[in-house]
């Protein structure tokens, strides 16, 4: 079954409990690493916008990326970022129109959004539920 | 699914793997210098040899290095044997009297115990080792723009004739790869210099952080179909950016439900 | 007009020899590298100039005929007159009118240009009575002095083609390779591994594509033998490589040549255009439907070229270095591609092993070296030259029976052999039989067939210094082993050379030897301690003289040597103006003084001194 992964400010209170947890979800040497969610003031009176990966079809990183170290995981649709491959040009942080490829420079690398490999941890800890991981219903597939 | 040994121990891997991959997989801890996942494999450090050998050789073995030697049924891979550290040691033996201030070798040859060269230290070795990760990554990127000058004890990095090279587009993977950090480069508040030629980095329009060199970003706008307005803005401000635009929508529904 | 079947072919011949037996003489007048540059083509254009003159009855200028080297390179420039093979050696263009006048207008033998036997001061007339030609046996060099060098009529009419011929139209490729399997015929590059093996493997392998390379960039220094075949007889090696793709499948083959012989470009050009006008070469060949074409790619100057991986890359359009790969060039080489590479001498074998049978050459040579093998040589021998002998002849035979012994009559020291990273072997090594396995047990290697004979003046570790400078050079500087370990034992043999040399040193050359041998990419580095430990193996006590007596026995290393002027000393002056450095001084008809903290032992006064009254200690 495929999986979506929703955001719904509307719920969003800005805690940032998904920050903390991805950061604690991608670890190095033992300390936790940058994280790849931002809850960011949507502008507006009490609205929180969590910004991560919209793991775009046609997406900017990976066109970008002349070394093919970004690649789609044909089984959770993320784009993954094979840190073996990256030879650090930062090509995709740039051309990422939503800024969701960072630079994490504790551990000098680049990362972005993995969906935690088809489990992601944020929307475990998300209280409000403003983030979900959801099967795709056939209407929403036919639709899409 | 090819099955063979690593030290003993029985593990698998997939046809077309390199030895190399498969020990650290296994987290056996094989140096290297010379090897990066983004290029095909070179052979240039040898560091990364190790002994191999199969039930029909009769005690026979030979040395290879793990980079670039693909997978085999049935082979028995020893990583640490006393012939390979011998020849690890001895590599770092003469890394040491080529390059006796670079950090790098220091600490490689603390891990292997080498306290000091055996060897003539060479007058004016620099930090380079030649592993040729620049200018193999370089022209991986596409760019070419650097490559080996000359050959034996003199070879060299370089740009052709030594000169600010043209198809250089400042991304500076070839600096930020190189095992030694011997690949100079400056920055300035709204450029950077590498390799003798000076680029303009492209500034956000929003807050002004730099970010790539504008030849990159063209290059890259160009060749790979992404708008170079994309690349006016840095990732910070993309994000509140996206998180602007996103709570416009939510706060239209927002009213438009109330 | 094209060549349209065999029959045609086999006429052709006929027809051909029968125009070159028209001529009474012929005049063969050697090309060769050595002649040429002993002023061959002054030689060459008087002599035409000259029978225009005199106007000779019977003979055409077409008899004439510019040749490939005849190996006596020592005694060039060469004239043989044929079929009579009177040997004329050390002509100049004074000589020409002479030999026009007399040898071929009255058929007289002009005494003083004929060889001088020094065993016994006679003259001989004929160079097959030479002891320098009489203990050869010629294949890959059958041709060279033969034939006209570009001259496709020449080669046919010397059978040339015939070999391609059989096996286009009597054998099935599978046939063909069972042939040189037949042959035993291993490659004459260096490695001696079996040609018909390296066939077989390359068909068997599912590919559109095959390659056909032909290796002569030949970057040993000293050596020649390619160059020679390449001028000389540049049909025989595409008729070689032709035969080659036929039994292999391939239908494009490449000439890489060395970059510092352009004359081989010329001639092997023209080679192959004119076999292309015939139907040779290209489209169909010889009406068989079977199609191949031959390209030439320039060398790019660099000893490695040589080495098969580096050559394939060079041949590409990519930078000449070697390539790690645990899969052979016959599975993929030239652009990834299943790829037979062989040396210009391997495929100058293969016509003859097709037209005579793989049978008969297996009989030449050892069992285990099938055939012969030529080899330059060079050094402190009385003949020097381009030889070929049969596998297994000794070394001694090469050295005195065709060599004619060491110049000058003095001792025999030792004999490289396989190029920079050959090693040296020593007089109780002189009865070895010269094949590959035996020169490769003792230390040393067949090579690409070069030969060095050194005489009692040569101080083996500065021999072994040459080498490894020249191999450090030559390191295409790619893997470490051989990048900084040539260059440390370099340093090392230099140290030993200047009398720096510490007990610790040959351990220490010794274990970095071993290890540079186990750890290189490419047969440069796993080869290129050769020249240290093939002279410490028979020659240790020569490094612990330098080593521990500070004394360097052959009196070559300047830094360990003293001149000193004996009592012989007849007081002539000679040696004063000949010290750069002012350190002579005396008076006429006086013991002369050396002063020795002025001397920069340069051997002028040694060299001057008439009376052999300067010692060197
Ligand atoms: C450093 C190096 C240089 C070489 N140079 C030559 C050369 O000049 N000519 C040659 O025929 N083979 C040379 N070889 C050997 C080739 O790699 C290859 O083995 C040979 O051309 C194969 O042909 P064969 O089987 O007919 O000998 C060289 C090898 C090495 C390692
Ligand atoms: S930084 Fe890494 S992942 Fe991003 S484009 Fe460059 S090489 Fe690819
Ligand atoms: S500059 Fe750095 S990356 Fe390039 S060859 Fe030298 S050590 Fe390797
Ligand atoms: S052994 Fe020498 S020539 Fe061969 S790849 Fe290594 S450095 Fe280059
Ligand atoms: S990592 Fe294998 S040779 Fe350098």
């Amino acid at each position: 079954m495929n999986f979506r992964f929703v955001v719904n400010p509307e719920v969003c209170t800005g805690c940032r409990t998904c920050e903390l947890a991805c950061a604690f979800a991608h670890p190095h040497d033992g300390k936790p690493g940058k994280s790849r969610i931002y809850p960011i003031d949507g502008g507006f009176k009490e609205l929180w916008v969590p910004v991560t990966c919209l793991q775009c079809d046609d997406a900017a990183c990976v066109k970008s990326c002349l070394v093919d170290a970004l690649k789609r995981n044909p089984v959770t649709g993320a784009i993954e970022l094979n840190r073996e491959m990256c030879v650090m040009c930062m090509a995709c942080v740039a051309a990422c129109p939503f800024g969701c490829a960072l630079l994490d420079p504790g551990q000098d690398a680049v990362v972005k959004c993995d969906l935690c490999g088809g489990d992601p941890v944020c929307a475990h800890f998300c209280p409000t539920k403003a983030l979900s991981y959801v099967p795709i219903e056939k209407k929403d597939r036919i639709a899409g | 699914m090819i099955k063979f040994t690593i030290n003993g121990k029985l593990v698998q891997a997939d046809q077309g793997d390199m030895l190399l991959t498969v020990i650290r997989r296994e987290g056996i801890d094989v140096p290297s210098q010379c090897h990066h996942q983004a290029v095909e494999p070179s052979g240039a450090c040898r560091l990364c040899m190790v002994e191999i050998t199969r039930q029909e050789w009769d005690g026979w073995s030979k040395f290879v290095t793990s980079c670039l030697y693909p997978v085999e049924d049935g082979l028995m891979v020893t990583t640490h044997s006393a012939k390979v550290i011998q020849l690890r040691k001895t590599i770092i033996d003469l890394y040491l009297a080529r390059h006796p201030n670079s950090t790098e070798i220091m600490r490689l040859a603390s891990e292997y115990g080498v306290t000091r060269t055996t060897y003539e230290t060479v007058a004016d070795g620099d930090d380079c080792i030649m592993c040729g990760l620049c200018t193999r990554i370089c022209a991986h990127m596409g760019f070419s723009a650097i490559s080996t000058v000359g050959r034996g004890h003199d070879k060299e990095i370089a740009p052709p004739l030594k000169e600010a090279p043209t198809d250089c587009t400042g991304c500076l993977s070839c600096a930020n790869n190189c095992p030694t950090n011997f690949i100079e480069f400056t920055r300035d508040s709204n450029s950077l210099t590498i390799w003798g030629r000076t680029f303009e980095t492209l500034a956000c329009s929003q807050c002004g952080k730099t970010t790539i060199t504008r030849d990159f970003a063209e290059h890259l706008s160009k060749t790979r179909d992404i708008p170079i307005a994309y690349f006016e803005v840095c990732d910070d401000c993309h994000r509140k950016e996206t998180a602007k635009t996103m709570g416009r929508v939510v706060n239209w529904t927002r009213e438009v439900q109330a | 007009m094209r060549i349209e079947s065999v029959e045609q072919l086999r006429k052709l011949e006929k027809k051909y020899r029968g125009e070159t037996e028209s001529h009474p003489v012929r005049v063969h007048i050697c090309y060769g590298p050595g002649c040429l540059a002993n002023g061959a083509q002054e030689i060459g254009d008087r002599f035409r100039k000259v029978i225009k003159e005199k106007k000779l009855k019977n003979f055409k200028v077409e008899a004439i005929k510019e040749t490939g080297c005849h190996g006596f390179c020592e005694r060039g420039p060469l004239v043989v007159l044929e079929p009579e093979g009177t040997f004329y050696t050390k002509v100049k263009v004074k000589d020409v009118e002479a030999i026009v006048e007399k040898s071929l207008g009255k058929s007289e033998i002009i005494e003083s240009l004929l060889y001088t036997n020094p065993a016994d001061d006679k003259k001989i007339q004929r160079y097959k009575d030479i002891p320098f030609y009489a203990h050869q046996k010629r294949i890959a060099l059958r041709n060279l002095g033969q034939i006209d060098q570009t001259s496709l009529h020449d080669y046919i009419a010397a059978g040339g083609y015939q070999g391609l011929a059989k096996a286009l139209t009597a054998m099935n490729p599978n046939k063909v390779i069972k042939e040189v399997e037949l042959s035993g015929i291993r490659g004459r590059g260096g490695g001696g591994f079996a040609t018909g093996r390296k066939w077989a493997t390359c068909a068997k392998i599912e590919s559109d594509v095959r390659y056909v390379v032909c290796n002569g960039d030949e970057g040993d220094p000293g050596a020649f033998m390619d160059r020679a075949i390449m001028e000389g007889d540049p049909h025989t090696v595409l008729e070689g490589m032709i035969i080659c793709a036929y039994a292999v499948g391939s239908t494009q083959g490449y000439v890489y040549v060395r970059d510092e012989y352009p004359l081989a470009v010329v001639h092997l050009q023209k080679a192959i255009e004119d076999a292309e006008a015939v139907g040779l070469i290209g489209e169909n060949i010889l009406g068989t439907g079977f199609s191949f074409h031959i390209a030439i790619s320039r060398g790019a100057g660099a000893f490695v070229c040589g080495e098969s991986s580096a050559l394939m890359r060079s041949v590409a359009g990519e930078v000449g270095e070697p390539r790690a790969k645990y899969i052979r060039s016959v599975v993929k080489g030239l652009k990834d591609k299943p790829t037979v590479l062989n040396n210009v001498e391997t495929f100058a074998c293969i016509p003859v092993i097709l037209s005579e049978g793989g049978k008969a050459f297996s009989k030449i040579g050892t069992p285990k070296s099938t055939g012969t093998k030529a080899f330059s040589l060079v050094g402190k021998i009385e003949n020097t030259g381009l030889i070929e002998v049969p596998m297994g002849t000794t070394l001694r035979e090469i050295i005195y029976n065709i060599g004619g012994g060491i110049k000058d009559g003095k001792p025999f020291k030792a004999v490289q052999t396989g190029g920079p990273s050959g090693g040296c072997l020593p007089e109780s090594k002189l009865d070895l039989p010269v094949d590959f396995d035996t020169l490769t047990e003792a230390g040393s290697m067949m090579g690409s067939g070069g030969m060095i004979v050194m005489d009692d003046a040569t101080c083996v570790v500065d021999v072994a210094r040459y080498f490894l400078s020249f191999l450090v050079e030559e390191s295409c500087g790619k893997c470490v082993p051989c990048r900084e370990g040539l260059y440390q034992l370099h340093q090392s043999a230099v140290r030993i050379c200047e009398g720096k040399g510490t007990d610790d040193d040959l351990e220490i050359m010794q274990h970095l030897s071993d290890m540079i041998v186990i750890g290189s990419l490419c047969g440069l580095g796993t080869s290129g301690p050769n020249p240290f430990l093939s002279t410490i193996r028979y020659f240790r006590d020569e490094y612990e003289a330098h080593i521990k007596e500070k004394k360097c026995p052959a009196g070559v290393c300047t830094a360990l040597i003293t001149y000193i002027i004996t009592d012989r000393c007849t007081g002539c002056l000679a040696c004063i103006p000949a010290c750069a450095t002012d350190a002579i001084t005396g008076k006429k008809g006086q013991v002369h003084q050396l002063a020795q903290d002025k001397c920069d032992r340069c051997g002028a006064c040694y060299a001057v001194c008439k009376y052999d009254a300067i010692e060197i200690h």
